[in-house]
């Protein structure tokens, strides 16, 4: 763990990856990403030239203020925003190559979401919310319901697999999404503020839950907050600021 | 199996909007089918009244159709009973008949009226059109043969006997021209009283047995065989037959006589034609609105599905599927409503009444062809699959973080 930090740090610094090469390939690799909104006549730049690597297993805190980018950095690495400028390369590909329908089938096997909102699908059960992703990639009956199950289990959810989103708490659903998130073994999985609408100690249990996933799998973390406890937790924080790392 | 079950699911998400989209489609199924079954069951009716009249297939003289006779029979038929034992002899040909048109001056001795007459093959007649046609009014219809003790029988339309004050039994003169341009009487008795249903043919019809008429105008000729067949639909490939059976005459199907048939399929065939384009447009529309509605409700789920890996296609069969949902529930009810109604409303007992020109109504039955309820169906459940597909292509394939920030 400490390798992959120093790593990053390397990184920060502005050192080349040779580094790198000494410790386990890095998942992630992003060389000078910027990516500006424009609205109007305003160009709003939301990430000026950001360069980082992140290493497999590594669970990463993305903090900083409103405003400086956190979320345009998750959904640029999620792959499904794409920077106007600089590289990025995961899992060794260089992804700015890949069609629309390539980057989909990298974002079905590779990557898992987790979002503010959970985002689960209201008519769905919490069992069938976890099958999705697995039903999108087209997974036979048996297969999906198995894994589904132990997903839920894994999260601790065991008993409620039946019962809908709004028949489950806050804490609850947020778990279900994790395991809709971690259902199709991804390598990286992409946290956008996932405990900014749960109390304290549900929000705990939730960071709790998705590091001690994150190292028995083997899945790489990145987690936006601007939850300074939140950042204690996490083995690396990478802090951005006026869309540049500071 | 399991993305149709999720389609349901999201259906009933919303069960008042579906359940009004639903029900739209429902009366638009049931409208196109109880329309297009009437339209249907009038096309056959009357198909069925043109072919009865005037036969399957018409044969005649060259000219017979074309161009107006110097004498009477002049553009007639020489070799009827060999053409008819000929034509008789096809397995499907039901009857060949023989009719002789003409016309002159029937009279009571104190007063005479123009008459329109047709010498027929009485016994064939009555066997290919069954009660159909001529309703009898009074007395009864031709014998099958000339009778050999009395005076030959003659049926006459219902005005023209008013006209005459001529009742079963009665004794009137026919006058025509012969074939050689001579003028010839020939009494006759009212066997019967008809009508034809159209008041224009019943103030002239006559009907004499074809060796009346030949009697009357010196002649062995016939104006036309009439070719009944077992099937209306074998009247082409007939047609074709006969034409190298008896090349150097004229030949016509009942298409090509059936003017009133014809009129009335064109003008139907638009006024109804339109009703069911109103109908499918209505169920575009109702379906769109809805599936519309759904997607811009679930803009989030599409971004979070996207985010997932799904493909903007499957996004899109997500939503024709819910519109398959709709329009496939609507479809199947109001093919069911459909077919009770045509079946009630045929046991009603509820007539039309008369077309222009015809004195006789019809009862009101309503087609139930499998053609039909299969088109119908298709149309809506295409049509809602259609409008599904409209309104969720474009959102399918809008960027991913734009739908993911939508509330
Ligand atoms: N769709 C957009 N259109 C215009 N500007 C945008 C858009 N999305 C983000 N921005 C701008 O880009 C910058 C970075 O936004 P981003 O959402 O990445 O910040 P954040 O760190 O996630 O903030 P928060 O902590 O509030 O979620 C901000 O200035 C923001 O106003
Ligand atoms: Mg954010």
């Amino acid at each position: 763990m400490a390798s992959h930090a120093t790593s990053g740090a390397a990184r920060e610094r502005g050192e080349a990856g040779s580094a790198a090469a000494a410790v386990a390939a890095p998942i992630l690799l992003l060389e000078g990403v910027a990516k500006s909104y424009r609205t109007g006549q305003v160009t709003v730049p939301a990430l000026r030239g950001v360069s980082l690597d992140v290493g497999l297993g590594e669970f990463v805190a993305l903090t900083g203020p409103s405003g400086s980018g956190k979320s345009t950095l998750l959904h640029i690495c999620g792959l499904i925003d794409a920077p106007d400028a600089g590289r990025y390369e995961l899992l060794g590909r260089d992804t700015g190559r890949l069609s629309p329908r390539e980057l989909a089938v990298v974002r079905r096997e590779k990557l898992g979401f987790i979002f503010q909102g959970f985002n689960l699908v209201p008519v769905l059960t919490a069992l069938e919310n976890v099958e999705v992703p697995l039903l999108l990639a087209g997974a036979p009956r048996a297969e999906r319901a198995a894994r589904a199950r132990a997903a839920i289990e894994a999260v601790g959810l065991r008993g409620l697999e039946r019962r809908r989103p709004d028949e489950l708490s806050g804490g609850q659903r947020q778990r279900v999404a994790i395991a809709r998130a971690l259902v199709g073994q991804p390598k990286l999985v992409l946290a956008d503020e996932p405990t900014a609408n749960l109390d304290g100690a549900t929000a705990a249990q939730v960071i709790d839950l998705m590091r001690e996933l994150g190292r028995t799998r083997d899945v790489t973390f990145i987690v936006a907050t601007h939850d300074g406890r939140m950042a204690a937790h996490c083995d690396r924080v990478v802090a951005l600021k006026d869309g540049t790392l500071a | 199996m399991k993305w149709l079950w999720f389609a349901v699911k999201n259906v009933r998400r919303n069960r008042r909007r579906s359940a009004t989209t639903v029900l739209i489609a429902v009366v638009g199924t049931a409208s196109l089918l109880v329309g297009g079954g009437f339209v249907e069951y009038i096309y056959a009716l009357l198909r069925r009244i043109a072919a009865t009249d005037s036969g399957h297939v018409i044969l005649a003289h060259r000219d017979h159709f074309a161009m107006a006779e110097d004498v009477p029979m002049q553009h007639g038929l020489d070799d009827a009973p060999s053409a008819k034992a000929r034509l008789e002899a096809d397995p499907r040909v039901s009857a060949a008949l023989p009719r002789l048109q003409f016309s002159g001056l029937i009279s009571n001795g104190d007063k005479s009226a123009v008459f329109i007459g047709t010498g027929i093959d009485a016994a064939g007649e009555f066997r290919v059109r069954g009660s159909f046609l001529w309703k009898v009014t009074a007395g009864s219809a031709l014998a099958a043969r000339l009778p050999e003790d009395d005076l030959p029988e003659i049926m006459l339309g219902n005005d023209l006997a008013r006209q005459l004050r001529a009742a079963p039994g009665s004794t009137l003169t026919l006058l025509a021209t012969t074939t050689e341009g001579n003028l010839n009487a020939q009494d006759v008795r009212v066997k019967g009283i008809y009508t034809v249903g159209v008041p224009d043919l019943d103030r002239r019809a006559v009907l004499v047995h074809i060796a009346t008429a030949q009697k009357l105008l010196l002649t062995d000729r016939v104006s036309t065989i009439s070719v009944y067949l077992r099937r209306i639909e074998d009247s082409d490939a007939m047609r074709a037959a006969m034409g190298g059976l008896f090349p150097g005459r004229a030949l016509q199907t009942w298409r090509d006589q059936a003017f009133y048939y014809r009129a009335v399929r064109a003008l139907y065939n638009r006024i109804f034609g339109l009703l069911g384009a109103i109908i499918v447009v209505l169920v575009l529309f109702a379906v769109s609105n809805t599936i519309g509605m759904a997607v811009v409700e679930r803009t989030r789920e599409i971004g979070t599905f996207r985010a997932l890996g799904a493909f903007p296609a499957q996004i899109m069969r997500n939503f024709v599927m819910e519109g398959l949902v709709v329009g496939v529930s609507g479809a199947a009810i109001g093919t069911v409503a459909a077919g009770l109604i045509s079946f009630a409303l045929g046991r009603s007992g509820v007539m039309m009444p008369p077309p222009p020109g015809y004195s006789v109504g019809y009862p009101l039955l309503i087609s139930r062809s499998l053609e039909l309820y299969l088109g119908a169906a298709l149309v809506i459940v295409g049509a809602s699959a259609l409008a599904a597909w409209a309104v969720s292509h474009r959102a399918a394939a809008r960027p991913i973080v734009e739908a993911l920030a939508h509330v």
